[in-house]
């Protein structure tokens, strides 16, 4: 395992159907620093996140997260790496049909045996920490509620509180307020720095609020149309470079 | 992935009534070319199939028959009702109902196991090294589904009889397997339309395929699962009385063995059970199924555990599994018993190689063509009986206006409803031996049997059709004063017409596999040879018959699918 590197791009692409989403990305980041990902829309924030847990293969160049070269590795070797990597999804992504402790518990998933995690739905295992997760993200209430039936504020700590009974080294978070107003979504933003702080968690988020991303992150890396364009620490981000990112091509290009 | 029509069809019954598939927009006019010209072949070959029959000198109708008809038909209205016999009638429709419950449950274990190992997404590959075995798994796992689909339920009766020997496996594991192979394929298509969102988040959080699989996609899926599988207990009742004609015990053998003593009034109680069986079944599975799609309706697929009609159908579902355990004394020891490995190692011995039916592939070839046009003239028979009895059944609820007329019509409604129950409840060897009575041998008295039986089956899809129409237009046709003739013809018939099309061209392929059943009693096409070859231990000749009719149904499937796709 490379030290405390927690992932590691090298010229990085990925190609969807004859569109390069993501070009020759070089990207580290190491344990403990928290990273926003900016960008205007379709810039491939959401592919890099992706990039990061494996759910998108590069189609070139290298990308390891936690030591394991997801191109090469093995099925056991990707999980193990994937089971350290906690993702929070903008759209939330929980199962409607389950009950949140479920939704939680499914957090357990990769460290459970099957048989562990078929049994667990007919009568939940690993209730108690289930429970202390919901009262961490301040829904201790809805246990056993239907997901489905959860308000959208609600869903998304239920996704928090699914990342945090796995107890991964780093989370991911893609868009993690875009559907919530702005009051919840600055509630989460402080649950997730909270959480970081207390379990000492690398931190990667994809944001459109630049005031949350400039004013709560430590490092932004910003990306257009696949490409890094800005990746550089907070307290030195220039303004002028913010304003390219997200120039519209109707402002007139240089 | 989108699925195909005939996946659809096949999960008819357990859609609610907004998932039923509507219409793409028409392509412009080439879309009504084509229909008029596949309208013409359907004509063209229903008048090649009734072509033999017509210009056959020999008569067709024979008049000293139809007073045994008649004899029949009056015994109706005094069925034996002594309560000896009445205990027995009682005991096969418990053995009957039995076997319907215990073939769904092995079809349900059979459809989940074989419906997460044929989905695309069990078998996607997440790292590229396994790619190429995940296509063979999956192409493998299809492949081995395929046979059992293509085998009616009889065949699989008559089969593990030799095998197995007199025992109530034999009933359970026919309906089982290839009910589970056709739940597998619905249920692996619900696995890849469900939101593939929520398995992938748990996918990238390092959880292995099938937990994945378990807690992303099986909840989803699970609310359609079960209508479908309520959907199948329906069918099972009709394929176990029809496993009791070879046999296996129930309601079919009793009524096989009072046919066979031309005792009518007994035949009349019997199928006074079947009837109130079957509209039970059908009552439950309706009902059962209208609560799903609501709270599907109501609450984005979800299986809605606090409803109490689901939760307790489901358990009264289970508890039926243990209790007909306990009533067919089911001892799953002759599967493994030394006397079944000796009769299965006969039978695979005497299988193999295949031997070709007597008279050669042309003799094979003529029979084929034979059962072909049974199937055809069936399915016109069919179609035009359910389409007059399906309009009438309708309740039509767009009309939402409860109106004095609606009262008026409830008797018909209920007429045509009930007609269609008593169709589709007797079975067709029932059908056909009574067709006998009227039609020399050969493929009328089959095409009517099939024919009058699959009416009541496509009569009631017909229904639903009807009664899942947008209800704007006839609201709109209804509110200037048309009168329900005019609202039949003008706003019901040209929209539902194209469903009507698409059931009957899937039913056709179903029929096809079903000539088998009418063939066993003797009516014309491969069942007939089938059947004595079964019956004179040419196991291999018979192979070959099964093949052919499995060759059969995989060639009608491809047209109808392929007219199906073009009228839509």
């Amino acid at each position: 395992m490379a030290g405390d590197r927690v992932f590691e791009l090298r010229r990085a692409s990925v190609r969807l159907g004859g569109v390069d989403v993501l070009s020759d990305i070089d990207l580290e980041i190491e344990a403990g620093e928290r990273v926003a990902l900016i960008g205007p829309s379709g810039a491939g924030k959401t592919s890099l996140i992706r990039l990061l847990n494996g759910t998108v293969a590069a189609t070139g160049g290298r990308v390891r997260a936690l030591g394991c070269d997801y191109r090469v590795a093995s099925t056991r070797k990707i999980r193990a790496a994937r089971r350290r990597i906690g993702t929070v999804h903008q759209h939330f992504d929980l199962v409607a049909q389950l009950r949140a402790v479920h939704n939680v518990n499914a957090g357990r998933l990769g460290a459970w045996p099957f048989w562990k995690a078929a049994l667990s739905l007919a009568r939940p295992f690993e209730v108690a920490s289930a429970e202390a997760a919901l009262r961490r993200v301040g829904i201790g209430d809805k246990l056993r509620e239907r997901t489905g039936d959860l308000s959208g504020g609600e869903q998304q700590r239920v996704a928090i509180a699914r990342v945090l009974v796995q107890e991964p080294r780093v989370i991911l978070a893609d868009e993690p307020i875009a559907s919530l107003d702005p009051a919840r979504g600055r509630e989460v933003v402080d649950l997730l720095f909270a959480i970081s702080d207390e379990t000492r968690t690398t931190l990667v988020a994809s944001l459109h609020d630049l005031d949350i991303a400039l004013g709560r992150f430590d490092r932004v890396v910003g990306l257009r149309s696949g490409r890094v364009v800005v990746d550089t620490s907070t307290a030195d981000v220039r303004a002028a470079d913010v304003a390219e990112l997200f120039r519209t091509d109707r402002d007139g290009s240089s | 992935m989108t699925l195909t029509a005939k996946a659809l069809d096949e999960r008819v019954g357990c859609l609610p009534p907004s998932a039923v598939p509507n219409e793409p927009p028409r392509r412009a006019g080439g879309g009504t070319n084509r229909r008029r010209w596949w309208l013409l072949a359907c004509v063209a070959a229903v008048v090649a199939s009734a072509l033999p029959v017509v210009l056959d000198d020999h008569p067709v109708i024979r008049v000293d028959g139809l007073r045994q008809l008649v004899e029949f038909f009056a015994a109706a209205v005094a069925p034996r009702v002594d309560g000896g016999f009445l205990a027995l009638v009682g005991a096969s429709a418990m053995t009957t109902l039995a076997y319907a419950v215990l073939g769904t449950a092995v079809s349900l274990v059979i459809g989940v196991v074989g419906g997460v190992l044929t989905s695309q997404v069990w078998w996607r590959a997440d790292a590229p090294a396994r790619r190429t075995r995940d296509v063979v798994g999956w192409s493998l796992a299809r492949v081995a589904l395929v046979v059992p689909r293509g085998i009616h339920e009889v065949i699989w009766g008559l089969g593990l009889l030799i095998v197995l020997g007199r025992s109530p496996v034999v009933a359970v594991l026919a309906i089982g397997i290839p009910f589970g192979a056709v739940t597998a394929k619905v249920f692996s298509e619900l696995l890849d339309e469900a939101d593939r969102a929520p398995h992938d988040a748990l996918l990238a959080a390092g959880a292995r395929r099938s937990s994945a699989v378990l807690y992303g996609l099986v909840p989803s899926a699970l609310g359609d699962l079960l209508s479908y599988a309520f959907y199948r207990l329906e069918c099972a009742i009709r394929s176990a009385t029809i496993l009791g004609l070879v046999g296996t015990g129930g309601l079919g053998t009793e009524l096989l063995d009072s046919f066979r003593a031309l005792v009518y009034h007994e035949m009349w109680t019997l199928l006074y059970a079947l009837i109130l069986l079957s509209a039970l079944a059908d009552g439950w599975s309706s009902l059962v199924r209208t609560r799903l799609s609501g709270s599907r309706s109501r609450r984005r697929g979800s299986v809605d555990g606090r409803d109490p009609v689901v939760a307790g159908s489901v358990l009264l579902a289970a508890a039926l599994v243990v209790a007909s355990v306990w009533w067919v004394r089911l001892d799953p020891s002759v599967l493994w018993s030394d006397r079944s490995a000796r009769q299965a190692s006969m039978l695979a011995g005497q299988v193999w190689p295949l031997v070709m039916v007597d008279g050669g592939l042309a003799e094979l070839l003529r029979l084929a063509g034979v059962t072909l046009a049974m199937s055809v003239l069936a399915m016109a028979i069919a179609f035009a009986v359910a389409a007059v009895l399906a309009v009438p059944a309708a309740a039509l609820p767009q009309l939402d206006r409860v109106t004095a007329s609606r009262a008026r019509r409830l008797p018909v409604l209920l007429a045509a409803r009930l007609t269609m129950i008593v169709l589709r409840a007797v079975p067709p060897p029932v059908w056909a031996l009574l067709a006998l009575f009227a039609f020399y041998p050969g493929i009328l008295p089959g095409a009517v049997a099939l024919g009058i039986y699959t009416a009541g089956v496509l009569g009631r899809l017909m229904t639903e059709v009807v009664d899942n129409l947008e209800g704007r237009p006839l609201r709109a046709l209804s509110a200037l004063g048309a009168s329900r003739r005019q609202l039949v013809w003008y706003g019901v018939l040209p929209a539902a017409a194209p469903r009507f099309a698409a059931y009957s061209l899937y039913r056709w392929e179903v029929t096809v596999r079903e000539t088998v059943v009418v063939g066993v009693v003797g009516a014309g096409g491969l069942g007939v040879l089938l059947h004595h070859q079964l019956n004179s231990f040419h196991f291999a000749q018979a192979a070959t018959i099964v093949l052919t009719i499995v060759l059969l149904t995989l060639g009608v499937d491809f047209v109808s699918a392929a007219v199906r796709r073009s009228i839509r």
